[in-house]
């Protein structure tokens, strides 16, 4: 779990656990080390719940439960299916053991599409996220 | 660098003793064992090399689908147990002498999932968008299809689509 | 160039449902019909096909290009693309307008 400020709105914090599952949760380190999340100062971490919970990667049947455990843990959390994987079992459709996609169990609050999607898009989803906190 | 390269088939039966005879060769270095599925039945092969991997040998041996019971030669090289229980369980193979314990796979899954009869039920109930052709249409109404040919997805055998 | 968009250019595209086929995500749907035209000087009317919608589902594609690859007439091609997010899944299939101004809107 992490604290990040997005480096182009400084004024929009957010709180980001991460379900990495496969490669995908790769971009989200990429959108750290390119400057786009700047983590936030060490300090009231471990307090704040999570805000937005990312599954990124390939969700398989034997894994669901643990990823559903997660999910159920932090139920204000907003979900965020990143990348083709997570979203529809991606290049794995058609493989028996792969879950085809997390939506059929929890809600999604922003889907991303990609394999992998940008760093780019993470954040944009981020503030896509924040945004639609803020309004609501 | 590779420089001579061999590739050998042998019966199931001597598979052993090559690879013996092939390690007593020099060929200590083992690179892979690996399977595939083919019509005639299951095809495993192991490559090996010098140490220097100046020379190198891939030996490869049929077992038909009804027996699918090799003798192990994880006793000979042991870095290929591993790769063997990994064809046992992809393949359905049985290397006799090996610890034949799953490795990665659900129990639940049934078949071995590499074996060219274990049907994609994915691709099987999904409908393929290029089984689409183009249609002839007047006044926005079809009225035909100029071709009668039946496409099927690529990599979805025939017998599949019958269930 | 970054490849994070499959762009179409629909008057290139003739409807050969080559990119459908090879599609190993199975993401690309396509449909037109046939029409007769006849040209000044022709013998006999010539038939072509009319793409009526074509729709690459986002949330299933694996930016793998074999698409791109395998258009005879070039009419997919790389874009650079802003980030495709979305509150429904449904949303990220793209039909033609989407695939075509988004790449406009890019340049």
């Amino acid at each position: 779990m992490a604290r990040y400020q997005l480096a182009e709105h400084p004024h929009c914090e957010v709180e980001v656990l991460t379900a990495g599952l496969a490669c995908c949760t790769l971009e989200v380190e990429a959108a750290v080390t390119a400057g786009l999340l700047i983590p936030a100062q060490l300090g009231n971490q471990a307090s704040t719940p999570p805000s937005v919970l990312v599954i990124s990667g390939t969700v398989t049947d034997a894994l669901l439960p643990s990823v559903l455990d997660v999910i159920d843990r932090y139920p204000d959390a907003q979900l965020m299916s990143f990348g083709a994987c997570a979203t529809s079992g991606g290049p794995y459709w058609d493989s028996p053991p792969v879950t085809k996609g997390i939506d059929q169990f929890s809600d999604v609050a922003v889907y991303v599409a990609g394999c992998p999607p940008r760093p780019e898009a993470f954040v944009a989803a981020l503030l896509s996220l924040a945004q639609a906190g803020i309004s609501s | 660098m590779m420089n001579v390269s061999v590739t050998e088939t042998v019966s199931p039966e001597k598979w052993r003793e090559r690879v013996l005879q092939a390690h007593d060769h020099g060929f200590v270095f083992f690179d892979f064992l690996t399977a595939i599925d083919r019509d005639s039945g299951v095809e495993v092969v192991v490559r090996l090399a010098f140490n220097d991997l100046s020379e190198s040998i891939s030996l490869s041996t049929s077992i038909n689908h009804a027996s699918l019971r090799l003798d192990s030669i994880a006793d000979i090289f042991p870095g290929a147990g591993w790769h063997e229980r990994e064809v046992g369980e992809m393949f359905g193979m049985n290397f006799v002498g090996n610890d034949m314990q799953q490795l990665l796979r659900h129990e639940a899954l049934g078949l071995p999932p590499m074996r060219k009869n274990v049907v994609l039920s994915a691709r099987v109930v999904a409908e393929w968008p290029g089984a689409a052709e183009p249609e002839i249409k007047q006044d926005g109404r079809k009225v035909g299809n100029p071709s009668r040919r039946r496409q099927r997805p690529p990599g979805v055998p025939e017998n599949w689509l019958q269930s | 160039m970054i490849h994070s968009f499959i762009a179409l250019l629909p008057d290139k595209c003739t409807s050969c449902m080559l990119c459908v086929r090879e599609c190993p995500a199975w993401c690309i749907h396509l449909d037109s019909h046939t029409e007769e035209v006849t040209e000044p000087g022709a013998r006999r009317p010539k038939k072509i096909n009319v793409l009526d919608s074509f729709d690459i589902d986002y949330s299933l594609c694996m930016y793998c290009g074999i698409c791109v690859d395998v258009c005879p007439f070039d009419a997919l091609e790389w874009d650079q693309h802003r980030a495709l997010i979305s509150d429904s899944r449904v949303d990220l299939t793209l039909g033609i307008t989407q695939l075509t101004s988004e790449k406009d809107s890019a340049n």
